[in-house]
């Protein structure tokens, strides 16, 4: 008993401690854009500080409030349309499993998701240079699909797998079609794992630089294309890039702590149930 | 909610109650045609355009005349390719089984009574959960010569690195760029070993108690090999995840010094971007697609088979 004690305390004080190695470097990173240029560079390092808000007021003064902006818009916009169209699939590919190619298929939308963004965004960008999409939402929703559409449609199709069959057959048996079976019965029990994949797609598109920085361009700049655009030739603004970086990695937390037990089945592509 | 249990039902599930309409043939199909469409139009029309680019002489954005193999010739003959290629494998060498020791080993203590485990579990999420672009921040910070928090109060103590910073040096950049990733990603191998150890049934862990097992012969006789298709599954997602990093080093060294740690996504990015060589860029990222897709598959194959999901 005494020992199971002492053990205990020893994980307890190994775990936090990991924790806080974890979280320390990013804290640290939020502090500049409280501390002032002398603060952030003196040796030794400062570690009490006057906050100081004039990063921010820079932030303002160049607009990039409206990064912000465009981040949710993009985000937003292709998280639904994910969810409109990827949803009927999910369903799909979790309850007809016999049908002719369905694994052809389903490795089909695996293969887009774990795609290096590299491959698909040399084709993107002439492309869009001929149609007219750099630079335009429509053009980053539509590149967004690539990856959350099929990340969205494996994750919840390993939701979908959980729905008890027989519940579907009842609802058939009372008289309800396939599809009033799935609308009025199903999809009600999905709410939660439509809800936590949706989340992390839009986390996901909230998080991606590679396509916001080479498709996008003057209008429609995301946060995280803010933080090269700090790095200018007068020197790299610090205090500013902490500040997207702070505001960048919010939404993160938030959704980390009510989504908990869906991050690891998201991440894994639905192979691990957290 | 589930009364209606009928056991039967569930034996032969795939096939239930699916004979005998007509329409049933189709209607799969009908549910899963706006993603495939999508996908189609998304992302198997530009791969296909690129295929064609890459068979074609292709530089500032013209394509012009069909020059079969020529780009993947030039390609293969191009050190930097094979340099990106052993950056990449470096990289996944080194952070991958580290990532793979250490969650195990988290995975573990976690597994231990402990206090608090549920408040400490969301904040393990943070670093991989947040965007790579701000990780690379975070480390750029961290790791900036002369006043980065670690540089100067860790590194250069015990007198490595003055003078200099790691993303700086062309002996470790790289290394750099390895711990960045094993900080990155560690916390989320701990989290995923941990859900899977906690998901393996109880009964053959009594059984071994109960025969007077040691915690060292139950972890390698039972937990590993009972958690292996999952090892096995997390491992490749990691790797085909490593191979592609691609902000994290954009942001903290973008390829350099030199091309000491230029993966082929920078590559890739350069070869476009940079030198215009759309040809080039297009034939390695086809080469790279190759490469990925047998990961997926082999993925696939082990997750439906073994872990018996998808």
């Amino acid at each position: 008993m005494h020992k199971s004690r002492a053990n205990s305390l020893i994980f307890t004080t190994l775990s936090v401690a990991y924790a806080a190695l974890i979280l320390f470097p990013v804290f640290w990173m939020w502090s500049y854009a409280f501390k002032s240029e002398a603060e952030m560079f003196a040796r030794p390092t400062v570690w009490l500080f006057n906050p100081t808000f004039e990063h921010f007021g820079y932030m303002i003064e160049n607009g990039y409030h409206h990064y912000l902006v465009n981040s949710l818009i993009v985000s937003g916009a292709s998280t639904a349309l994910v969810v409109l169209i990827g949803t009927p699939a999910a369903y799909a590919f979790a309850r007809y499993r016999d049908m002719t190619l369905r694994d052809d298929l389903f490795l089909f939308v695996l293969a887009t998701r774990m795609a290096p963004p590299v491959c698909l965004v040399i084709p993107y960008y002439l492309i869009y240079a001929k149609f007219d999409l750099l630079d335009t939402y429509l053009g980053l929703v539509i590149a967004y699909l690539t990856f959350n559409l099929s990340f969205y449609v494996w994750v919840l199709s390993s939701f979908c797998r959980d729905l008890p069959l027989e519940l579907e057959e009842a609802a058939r048996v009372e008289g309800y079609s396939r599809a009033q079976a799935f609308v009025k019965v199903l999809l009600p029990l999905l709410r939660p794992g439509i809800t936590a994949t949706a989340v992390l797609c839009f986390i996901f598109a909230w998080n991606e630089f590679m396509y916001a920085f080479l498709l996008g361009g003057q209008n429609v700049k995301t946060l995280p294309v803010g933080i090269p655009s700090l790095i200018t030739t007068q020197g790299v603004r610090w205090g500013e890039m902490a500040i997207i970086g702070m505001v960048g990695t919010l939404p993160v937390m938030v959704v980390v702590f009510f989504l908990q037990k869906h991050i690891v089945r998201g991440l894994t592509m639905g192979a691990v149930k957290g | 909610m589930t009364e209606i249990s009928a056991a039967p039902a569930s034996a032969d599930r795939p096939a239930a109650g699916e004979t005998h309409h007509r329409e049933s043939r189709w209607y799969p199909y009908a549910l899963i045609a706006p993603t495939m469409l999508t996908l189609a139009v998304v992302a198997l029309v530009p791969f296909l355009y690129m295929g064609w680019i890459s068979l074609h002489e292709a530089r500032y954005g013209q394509v012009g005349a069909f020059a079969g193999l020529a780009n993947y010739k030039k390609l293969l003959a191009d050190a930097r390719f094979w340099n990106s290629m052993s950056v990449a494998g470096l990289f996944v060498a080194i952070a991958v089984p580290i990532e793979f020791m250490l969650g195990l080993i988290g995975a573990l203590v976690l597994s231990q009574k402990i206090r608090f485990r549920s408040v400490l579990i969301p904040f393990l999420f943070i670093p991989s959960m947040m965007a790579p672009i701000i990780v690379g921040l975070v480390w750029k910070t961290m790791l900036a010569g002369s006043w980065g928090f670690f540089s100067y109060n860790l590194l250069e103590h015990f007198g490595i690195l003055s003078g200099t910073s790691v993303f700086a040096s062309p002996d470790l950049a790289l290394y750099g760029l390895i711990f960045v990733d094993i900080w990155e990603w560690t916390p989320f191998m701990v989290l995923t070993f941990f859900a899977g150890m906690q998901a393996l049934p109880a009964n053959p862990f009594w059984a071994a108690q109960v025969d007077g097992a040691n915690p060292v012969q139950i972890f390698f006789r039972l937990t590993l090999p009972m958690l292996a298709p999952l090892l096995v599954v997390i491992g490749l997602i990691r790797t085909i995840d490593a191979f592609k990093v691609y902000d994290t080093i954009y942001i903290l060294t973008n390829g350099g010094p030199g091309i000491t740690t230029e993966s082929p996504s920078v590559l890739g990015y350069k070869y476009t971007f940079d030198f215009w060589e759309i040809g080039t860029a297009s034939a390695l990222a086809v080469v790279i697609w190759l490469i990925f897709f047998v990961f997926c598959n082999v993925f696939y194959q082990i997750a439906k088979r073994r872990l018996n999901v998808f």
